[in-house]
């Protein structure tokens, strides 16, 4: 019984394992290490606009040409050095911001009377089902100097000249806050809402105040919700071109815009390639390595 | 008892009215100008709903609407599965041959830039089109492929951190009483995480509805979505023809949430 | 070695089911085009399609730079595309991305202006490769009523001094400024603003081009290739940098709008960029023939004349001036008299070294790093 049993929970997890696995290693490594292979070779002019890092030599052994030039390039410059910290700036501003609006949004709707709760979530993402674009534009006739918010402003008689908003990082702030908050909702809230509310009801009941019960037990019980809503706004924020390309100003320097130039206007596909999997091994490698600890600690 | 909301439930509320309040200011604008009469977004030259008709002979908006509709259900669902499974390799299996790598497989769609992603996956999409015949150009296919793979990553992270706090002792209670492992995640499993896969459902579907960098370099002549031709359009400015087809939508939508609220209502 | 028998045949069978493509001899009636976003007459592609029953998918991509890594992947499925001369077709054409086109098959080459094929044959030598298909030179456009009020009632700006000149640039900051997001456009006009060739290939002239925009970089709003169109037709900035066809576009927005915004367009007197879009077949593409026919077509005067109306961009078929809307026949940025024309320069040819130099240059410029 004992062997059939094992054979059949190792098919059984075969079959639950492949279809992610499979699906990952064919349509993302595979292109992965397409794009590997070209930051580690050299720019021509052809189709495609990168030579190949194969060649047969004359006397039959395949030859392998890497360029590590590439890579030295980012380091010589440090223009992407500091087009990536700033980048990581605006992104942990930005997340942080979007933490603040968002957790309050996400507990009220979980703690909503059931029936109104999916709908309520539907009505938080329902804006991003219009395009990006228009919802930037509309932003951008909101922030502008004689835009809705200065107007609104000087006719309450706060200011007396519009304030700058337009091309600068408080746009962008303002920006990313807006598109990302549903990133960081719906994690949050698929974890509040099966909070177990006894343990709220218990401390009223020993007489704490609702504040201190939200910090002792409400905050630590949804901190997966945290980090997972922290993780899927500020990683791609990070990356994100578009949003400081038309809200921000020229000095809104972002490693996004940076790879977008050296792709487009360098048409230098092998360093925009390094420059990406220099960011991915920055990311990625402490993420595997603490799934790794994760796991070694939870098998003993 | 609802112990939960009542003692803070106006101030609670109130946030939550000021969140919607900044989420749809733009929405709302981009309503009125949807019925502006000059070819301008920002600024207002009178009434009048001619871009309505225009929206109506414009196909080209149009077929495109419909292609990103279709593409971004497809993606949802099948990044809700995939994410699913992964969030349960990651959580359930522990160590296994290759659990790091997948680990890293899973993180990265998240930290790659998009137009390396983009372009990494055109390239693979050519090579594969030179060496087996598959897949035919840019079509639906690329699109859903693409757009899936990038989507799982944002599922997977929403679905893994609900599976991990969930309590075992269900599972393992149902196990001891017999069931199988199968029966024991389609019963038990499921229906707890059940709020994790809808907010993972709807974050694909955003996240597809409005990709703008990926699609572009998986798109072709046969195929394009909505924010390739809104983006494209924007050289000139955003016109308020693409707010026609916002406002339609969102007042569509808005309906049917409307409705569903009304009908469950009822049912109570 | 059993391996190597199942490689071989697994070719043998990619080749065998790709050979019935290879022997195609008649084209199926379709068209995959792939062109600038509002860059056409509405009724061009109806026509089109009355006359000779080909359908037509018709895609719009917003830069050069987008097309670009479309074709250099390879096998993007358009037919016809619409790069600019320099340095887009130029590339194309040394990376083997465009086919050679069949004269015998555009009958109506000769009509095309001998300047415009001559100002192309830098980047196309022997006009082998691409069809002129729109023309504009870069210049500056700006806000008649603002500027008077700010530089005098009787300004009449016609230079680069206009937004080169710190002393006037700083007078219009507050007004707002905007230029042109590449360096291929502004680092050009400040060389001959500084009294330098436009068209230098000198590695020391871009420094010497930077600092000249270093000097007015703290006046400028933004850098920015489309935004200032709206931006300029909304009142929001005052003077702008830009392709003079889209100019064209802002000032009749603003005319449309009708809030009081007039805008009038120059190419400066000292010498400009002259843009000349091509049409021209990528090499890999499924209909090559209805491509030749298209662009056949659209060198018919009445059409390629529709399209300069709709879009204010001038055209280079001789005998389509005529057809054209009075007012843009007789505009000077459209259509610039023999002496203008001669100061118009295409932009030259350059290494990749030398492009890496000028995008970092800038990136320096824009972000002082």
């Amino acid at each position: 019984m004992s062997a059939r049993g094992t054979l059949k929970q190792k098919v059984g997890r075969f079959l639950v394992a492949l279809p992610p696995y499979g699906w990952l290693v064919v349509f993302f490594l595979l292109p992965f290490l397409i794009v590997l292979k070209i930051s580690l070779s050299e720019l021509q002019a052809a189709i495609p606009p990168y030579k190949a890092i194969f060649a047969w030599a004359e006397d039959g052994i395949l030859q392998l040409r890497l360029n590590f030039g590439n890579y030295s390039y980012l380091f010589s410059d440090e223009l992407y050095a500091l087009a990536y910290l700033n980048s990581l700036k605006v992104a942990a501003i930005s997340t942080a911001l979007t933490l603040l609006i968002g957790y309050p949004m996400a507990y009220t709707i979980a703690r909503s009377p059931a029936r109104y709760r999916n709908p309520l979530l539907m009505l938080v993402v329902l804006p991003f089902w219009t395009s990006l674009l228009i919802r930037v534009y509309s932003w951008m006739g909101i922030l502008k100097n004689e835009g809705l918010l200065n107007s609104f402003l000087m006719w309450l008689g706060i200011i007396d000249s519009p304030i700058q908003i337009m091309e600068t990082n408080t746009a962008v702030y303002i920006g990313i806050v807006y598109s990302y908050l549903p990133y960081m909702i719906l994690p949050l809230y698929a974890t509040l809402e099966k909070m177990d509310l006894t343990l709220l009801e218990a401390a009223a009941d020993l007489g704490c105040p609702p504040f201190k019960a939200f910090l002792k037990i409400t905050l630590p019980l949804s901190m997966p919700g945290v980090i997972a809503g922290t993780l899927l706004v500020f990683i791609p924020a990070v990356g994100e071109f578009v949003i400081p390309d038309l809200l921000g100003g020229p000095d809104t320097l972002m490693i996004g815009k940076v790879i977008w130039a050296e792709f487009f206007d360098n048409r230098d596909w092998p360093v925009a390639s390094a420059v990406a999997v220099a960011i991915l091994i920055l990311l990625v490698v402490p993420i595997m390595l603490y799934q790794r600890n994760e796991s070694r600690a939870e098998a003993k | 008892m609802n112990a939960s909301l009542s003692g803070r439930a106006a101030s609670l509320y109130t946030m939550l009215a000021l969140g919607y309040a900044f989420l749809y200011l733009p929405i709302v604008l981009l309503v009125i100008y949807s019925f502006n009469a000059s070819r301008l977004v920002t600024v207002w030259g009178g009434f009048s709903t001619h871009w309505y008709a225009e929206l109506l002979h414009d196909d080209k908006v149009l077929d495109a609407a419909w292609l990103s509709l279709k593409v971004a259900v497809v993606t949802a669902t099948g990044a809700t599965v995939l994410g699913t499974l992964a969030s349960v390799l990651l959580v359930r299996f522990k160590r296994y041959p290759g659990s790091t790598l997948f680990a890293g497989m899973v993180a990265a769609p998240l930290v790659m830039p998009e137009i390396i992603t983009g372009l990494a996956m055109l390239l693979m999409f050519v090579a594969m089109e030179q060496t087996i015949g598959w897949p035919a150009g840019r079509s639906m296919t690329t699109i859903v492929i693409a757009h899936i793979t990038f989507c799982l990553s944002f599922v997977t992270v929403v679905v893994r951190s609900r599976l991990a706090q969930m309590d075992m002792s269900l599972e393992e209670a149902a196990m001891d009483l017999g069931a199988r492992p199968l029966k024991v995640f389609l019963v038990i499993t499921l229906p707890l995480i059940a709020p994790a896969l809808m907010a993972g459902w709807l974050l694909a579907f955003t996240l597809s509805v409005d990709d703008l960098v990926i699609s572009s370099f998986v798109t072709g002549p046969s195929a394009t979505t909505l924010p390739i031709v809104i983006f494209s359009k924007v050289r000139l400015g955003v016109s308020p023809e693409i707010n026609a087809l916002a406002s339609v939508f969102v007042a569509f939508v808005g309906c049917a949430i409307a409705l569903g609220g009304t009908l469950s209502r009822k049912q109570d | 070695m059993g391996k190597k028998w199942a490689v071989f045949g697994f070719m043998a069978a990619a080749l065998a089911l790709s050979a019935p493509l290879a022997g195609q001899a008649a084209e199926e009636k379709v068209l995959n085009v792939y062109n600038w976003s509002d860059y056409i007459a509405p009724d061009t592609i109806e026509k089109f399609t009355k006359a000779t029953g080909i359908k037509v998918n018709y895609d719009v991509y917003d830069s050069n730079e987008t097309l670009f890594a479309k074709l250099q992947a390879g096998q993007s499925g358009y037919d016809l595309v619409f790069p600019s001369a320099t340095p887009f077709l130029a590339q194309g054409i040394k990376a083997g991305i465009f086919k050679t086109l069949d004269r015998s098959k555009i009958t109506r080459w000769s009509s095309l202006d001998p300047t415009m094929l001559k100002a192309m044959e830098i980047a196309d030598p022997g006009n082998s490769h691409g069809v002129p298909y729109m023309v504009a030179a870069t210049g500056i456009g700006y806000n008649i009523d603002k500027i008077k009020k700010i530089l005098g009632a009787d300004a009449k700006p016609d230079s680069w001094s206009l937004i080169f000149d710190p002393a006037v640039v700083a007078k219009l900051k507050e007004c707002g400024v905007s230029l042109l997001d590449t360096p291929t456009e502004v680092f050009p006009a400040a060389l001959i603003y500084a009294g330098k060739k436009g068209d230098s290939i000198d590695k020391a002239d871009i420094n010497a081009a930077a600092d000249q925009v270093l000097k007015i970089r703290p006046f400028i709003k933004y850098f920015h290739s489309s935004k200032y169109i709206n931006d300029l037709a909304n009142g929001d900035t005052c003077v702008a940098h830009g392709y003079v066809g889209d100019l064209v576009q802002a000032r009749t927005r603003a005319n449309e709008a009708n809030k009081g915004v007039h805008i009038a367009i120059y190419i400066p007197k000292e010498g400009a960029v002259l843009n000349i879009d091509a049409a021209a077949v990528p090499a890999d593409a499924p209909h090559p023939e209805n491509a030749q026919a298209f662009i056949d077509f659209l060198l018919q005067p009445d059409i390629i004349a529709a399209v300069t109306n709709n879009v204010g961009f001038a055209n280079a078929v001789m005998p389509a001036k005529a057809l054209v809307k009075k007012d843009l026949q007789t505009d000077p940025a459209i259509y610039p008299p023999a002496d203008m024309q001669a100061k118009e320069f295409e932009l030259p040819l350059v290494t990749p070294d030398y492009e890496r130099l000028r995008t970092r240059a800038w990136t320096k410029v824009k972000t002082g790093l």
